[in-house]
């Protein structure tokens, strides 16, 4: 059973296909789109009921992919590698759940349907892939079919700067990739298969590449490496390459003014995407690629990742609290929230690390509520300066209702997934300085100030948009409640904010030994490197 | 390791008595707006029952001793976080306060709100409110408690901002929020302490102990912002008064009764994890709060506003109790202070719902300078009224006299004989036992004695909301809580406390000085024109200081914005040297790169122009050049 490749190939090879498919046949396409999102819970649904609890891998995809011999060089090896894990699957699982959501918000897009629709469809099959793929270059291959389509959905369906905007999201990412490109090969170069004896082997399998025994000897990145380029060993070059790389994805401060950007111009869905799942490859990659690969460097590290977690979290909700653009409100949020994410993952405990996951998925499902609610207004008024509203919650009542529960949701209100992970962050960054040393326990402190601040900014939010006499400026369209579609997308983000913050043990099933393998991990290896 | 909870009979009553407000909740909120009218008789039916059953709890309870439930919610770290439940006695007996009064609320609100349009959604609300508030009641994990405190922090946002058109309403309930909210972070870092530190948030866990004694303390404080928070202690008060904005069934459920005694409820729930100095802190910040919620009191005009900063009084009486070794007489005053104080805002309540039944004119109905002589006119109001506002001035033969006796005999034993701190924090006690009087009389006095200012010609609330008033009014006599109405000794011993000797000195003084401030405020009040009086706004400028936090905040996020512009300004000039040599670049492709292609272009030209003179057709000549290549290559290769 090849679920996770049908996972991730459905909708590859239903793009391809529908190029046939005369483009006079518009509507034909978003059903196409729907009905393999459609298929994919399906999948999901077989591929939750396979799993098991334990830690590890499973659903193992293992084929040889690439495999050149160069002669001295030794063998260049790149397998076809998907499986999935605890951090893994909750991200499939999202995934796979928000491009649902997402199709349903596309259902009213007029320009184009034909490439939008085959463009989220490939954007659908590389999101998954990346989140499957242990092999780097797979991953890598995945991660940059993510770019191009995204490129395009906000390049062309988006709002009036789109251009601008795009670009500035292209440039971004590209310099990330490349970033990480460059630890890609230098890994490369310095790892070899367990099995290659005499002949070097050289293989990018993730795996490979978390055992230091897999290190070549008097390599580049190998331990016992002397070479320094300026104060710090390659490693460490290495390690904050990566973390660069990835941290523009999350984004953190001072890597994020992308994101304010390209959300305010991208359509609807395309935000929720973004959002949602795209800014989750950040952190993913930090806990899939930067910190066990390089546990030496990460500890090294982790005092100033925790502090460009702690900027985050206070400089996005700052922003946000100054944001005068609703749906820029929301991307500043989202920078203050993965703020968290980066603490949790800075205190290296497993509070921290399941917080981190659980605050990944969390933020997936109500950001995408959040872009979803601000799309809902500028589907009506193309609108969406916060100070143009006001008493909305009179005209609008059930769309106010979700407001409110998005918000609150977001702010962190205990009930909702969103406090679960924050809270579990908490305690990590918390304790991290009494069970490894790793963050000071001002910091933790200091970052619940981003609480406050989140309160402040969505309570003013309601306070200027929501409440109070009701009045519009520059509107002529007739303010009109939820229509069924927008309840079919919005009612199922509210229910799983909610089941996850109720239940959290559902999702914490899976993460629970993702989170305590990676702290054992990290410090086995990382001790091993470290005397 | 957690225990499986045993399902007895009690373990129902419990469970039905936390969810059924809950189930009043949610069908409320899933009536559609047409049939809008049968939503407070749903609720109001679903908190009788829960006020039956939380009676037959009580009783149980008290039999039976202690209740405890517990199942593992999660595990993390392979630790486990459980929903626990903890019921002795005085949980029991806040159980069946909170759900009495809210029933009585709720049936208060049935006339109160009954031209309300919004009514799905505020018996939603009231029904939820007593849902978190009974889970804050039970829980005994720290966590668990948390989540229900942020709860009813959201519930009474919303009822507060009720009148959600009303710009005033709204922004009180942003500021209640957000005060609440910095409270809410200290008890956060209070969880996050204990959890570290012990891993575990079980109350009764004796690890939590365990911990380093500076952590201890710390951690304590932490709670203890919390409870500044949310019982409107120093300096985070001035939400309360804020709140009134909300309804009045409200501000007497949420904002006198029960909400806000959550602080000191959780006080006297943790008190075994305090350390000497919380303590003090506690005493301290106690003290402070009712001394300044006292003359507060006294200036206020609106008759909402006095009933507010008298409960921030008397909440800080309860605190100061809970940290001065007074911690059964605080909390005996908590829950004598839910009869009388919900009794006080009904009944004003119900003072407001008349004048706005018969003025149309815009008479601001809540200005005690706008009423008077209604005595005669509302003998029912003025009665239940009365020996509430007896009770609050803590008169003999009412239930506030029990137990501000109780708090004043166990704070002297706290101070002991040697003067020190502790002196000054009683002294406020007793500062408020005089001063409590002369703001009720105050009240009593223009509300309903006074010479009326306005011809006023109003009837008497409807049955419906008279009962709940009745109720509460008898529920503030002594003889429900002391056979004797000044022995405290004689308490009926519900609470299965054992009571210290009663001082007698200390009864005499607190009667005599009740005498002396009612004589005086007699005697102020009877000739005075109230228009003259002048007003202070007694906010102790702490609006100034909270208002300059959040000037200093927005500046702040100003900053970023700035900082935002200067992150993509270096990007934009990167973007623009990179063009800027792109064009270079190219201006040196197309006239240095291309012109040395060119230039070799020509040279090779030139040669071509003159090999190809040599190429010139004649098989002579290339025989000719053939040979002389020939030489030339033999003579290379000889030499």
């Amino acid at each position: 059973m090849y679920l996770l490749s049908l996972l991730i190939f459905i909708p590859i090879g239903t793009a391809l296909l529908a190029l046939l498919i005369p483009s006079r046949l518009a509507s034909s396409f978003r059903s196409i789109a729907l009905g393999v999102s459609i298929v994919q819970v399906i999948i999901l649904l077989l591929i939750l009921s396979q799993y098991n609890y334990e830690g590890g891998f499973h659903l193992i995809e293992k084929i040889p992919w690439i495999s050149i011999d160069l002669g001295s060089w030794g063998l260049l090896q790149a397998e076809y590698f998907v499986a999935l894990d605890g951090l893994s699957l909750s991200m499939v699982a999202l995934s796979v759940f928000i491009l649902l959501i997402a199709t349903i918000s596309s259902w009213t897009i007029e320009k184009n349907r034909k490439g939008y629709f085959i463009l989220l469809l490939i954007l659908n099959g590389a999101i998954i892939g990346s989140f499957c793929a242990l092999d780097f270059l797979l991953f890598y291959v995945f991660f940059e079919f993510m770019l191009l389509p995204m490129y395009f959905l906000i390049g062309i369906w988006g709002g009036v700067k789109r251009e601008y905007a795009s670009i500035k999201f292209f440039l971004y990412t590209l310099l990330g990739s490349i970033l990480i490109l460059i630890v890609i090969v230098a890994l490369y170069i310095s790892v070899k298969t367990p099995e290659s004896s005499d002949r070097i082997v050289h293989t990018f399998n993730v795996l490979h590449m978390q055992d230091v025994n897999n290190l070549i000897p008097n390599s580049l990145l190998s331990l016992d490496s002397t070479k320094l380029l300026g104060s710090f060993s390659f490693r460490y070059w290495a390690f904050l390459l990566l973390f660069i790389g990835f941290i523009i994805k999350l984004p953190a401060v001072p890597f994020h003014t992308w994101l304010p950007d390209a959300h305010v111009e991208a359509p609807t869905p395309i935000s929720v995407i973004l959002a949602a799942l795209l800014l989750k490859f950040g952190a993913y990659g930090l806990l899939r690629f930067a910190y066990p690969i390089f546990p030496d460097a990460a500890i090294h590290f982790s005092w100033f990742v925790g502090l460009i977690g702690l900027i985050s979290i206070i400089y996005g909700a700052l922003n946000a609290l100054s944001s005068k653009d609703l749906k820029r409100l929301i991307a500043y949020s989202s920078v203050s929230h993965m703020g968290f994410v980066l603490l949790g993952i800075a205190s290296a405990t497993v509070e921290g690390i399941t917080g981190a996951v659980y605050q990944m998925f969390s933020h997936g499902i109500i950001s995408a509520m959040l872009f979803l609610i601000a799309g809902v207004l500028y589907d009506r008024t193309g609108d969406r300066m916060i100070g143009n509203y006001s008493g909305l919650a009179s005209k609008m009542r059930n769309y106010s209702a979700f407001v409110l529960i998005a918000f609150f949701a977001s702010m962190g209100l205990p009930g909702f997934a969103g406090f679960m992970g924050e809270v579990m962050i908490f305690f990590g960054a918390f304790q991290s300085s009494t069970v490894n040393g790793l963050i000071p326990t001002w910091m933790a402190i200091t970052a619940t100030l981003g609480l406050l601040l989140g309160a402040a900014y969505y309570l003013w939010t309601i306070q200027r948009m929501f409440y109070g006499p009701f009045s519009v400026k520059n509107v002529t369209s007739d303010l009109t409640d939820l229509d069924s579609r927008e309840y079919i997308m919005l009612l199922p983000l509210a229910l799983a904010a909610l089941v996850f913050g109720v239940l959290p043990q559902l999702l914490l099933n899976y993460i629970n030994p993702f989170a305590s393998e990676f702290v054992n991990n990290l410090f086995q290896s990382g001790n091993v490197l470290t005397p | 390791m957690i225990a499986a909870p045993e399902y007895s009979f009690s373990f129902w009553l419990t469970l039905s008595v936390l969810v059924i407000p809950l189930v009043a909740s949610l069908s409320c909120f899933s009536i559609k707006q047409k049939i809008g009218w049968l939503a407070p008789l749903i609720s109001s039916v679903l908190l009788l029952i829960a006020s039956i059953l939380a009676i037959v709890l009580f009783f149980q309870v008290s039999n039976s001793a202690e209740v405890s439930y517990s199942w593992v919610w999660f595990t993390l770290n392979q630790k486990e976080i459980a929903f626990s439940i903890l019921l002795d006695s005085n949980t029991s007996i806040m159980i069946l306060i909170v759900t009495v009064i809210s029933f009585l609320v709720h049936l208060f609100s049935i006339g109160y709100m009954a031209e309300d349009q919004h009514q799905v959604r505020y018996f939603g609300m009231l029904g939820f409110f007593t849902f978190a508030m009974l889970g804050l009641v039970m829980s005994s994990n720290l966590l668990i408690t948390f989540i229900f405190w942020e709860l009813v922090g959201v519930s009474s946002y919303r009822l507060i901002a009720h009148y959600q058109e009303k710009e005033s309403a709204i922004k009180a309930a942003t500021k209640a929020f957000l005060l609440n909210k910095i409270g809410d972070l200290g008890f956060l870092i209070g969880l996050i302490i204990f959890w570290s530190w012990s891993g575990t948030l079980e109350i009764g866990d004796p690890n939590l102990l365990r911990i380093p004694a500076f952590w201890l303390t710390a951690a304590g404080v932490c709670i203890f912002i919390g409870v500044i928070g949310k019982s409107a202690q120093f300096p985070l008060f001035n939400w309360l008064p804020d709140a009134m904005e909300g309804p009045t069934p409200v501000s007497a459920l949420i904002h006198a009764a029960t909400m806000v005694a959550a602080g000191v409820f959780l006080l006297m729930r943790i008190s075994n994890l305090f350390t000497e100095d919380v303590f003090m802190l506690i005493a301290i910040t106690g003290s402070i709060t009712t001394v300044a919620g006292a003359i507060g009191a006294l200036f206020q005009f609106d008759i909402k506003k006095v009933l507010a900063y008298s409960t921030i009084s008397q909440l800080g009486l309860m605190v100061m109790a809970m940290g001065a070794g007074a911690m059964q007489g605080g909390y005996f005053h908590l829950l004598h202070h839910a009869f009388f104080k919900a009794g006080l805002f009904l009944g004003a309540g119900a003072i407001i719902h008349a004048m706005h039944q018969n003025h149309q004119s815009n008479l601001d109905a809540q200005d005690i300078r706008n009423l008077g002589g209604l005595r005669k006119k509302l003998p029912v109001t003025f009665i239940s009224f009365a020996i509430c506002a007896a009770a609050l001035a803590g008169i003999p033969f009412t239930s506030g006299f029990v137990s501000k006796e109780l708090i004043l005999t166990q704070m002297t034993t706290w101070a002991g004989n040697e003067i020190s701190w502790r002196w000054i924090v009683m002294s406020s006690a007793w500062v408020v036992t005089l001063l409590t009087p002369i703001y009720t009389f105050r009240l009593i006095w223009f509300i309903f004695f006074s010479k009326p200012q306005h011809q006023h010609n109003v009837e008497e609330a409807p049955v419906i909301m008279r009962i709940p008033m009745i109720v509460l009014a008898t529920g503030s006599l002594a003889i429900l809580s002391s056979l004797s109405p000044i022995h405290i000794s004689s308490a009926i011993n519900l609470l299965q406390h054992s009571y210290p000797e009663i001082n007698s000195k200390v009864s005499l003084a607190s009667i005599v000085i009740i005498g002396i401030a009612l004589a005086a405020a007699f005697y102020i009040f009877k000739n005075q024109e109230v228009k003259n009086q002048k007003l202070i706004t007694p906010h102790f400028y702490l609006d100034v200081v909270s208002n300059y936090f959040m000037v200093l905040t927005l500046k702040l996020s100003e900053a970023t914005k700035g900082g935002d512009k200067l992150i993509d300004s270096v990007i934009h000039g990167i973007s623009y040297l990179q063009i800027t040599f792109a064009h270079i670049t190219g201006w040196a492709d197309r006239y240095l790169v291309d012109g040395f292609v060119d230039g070799i272009a020509y040279s090779a030209k030139g040669v071509g122009a003159i090999t190809r003179s040599l190429a010139n057709g004649k098989i002579q000549s290339y025989l000719l050049w053939a040979m002389a290549g020939l030489v030339i290559f033999i003579v290379w290769i000889l030499y």
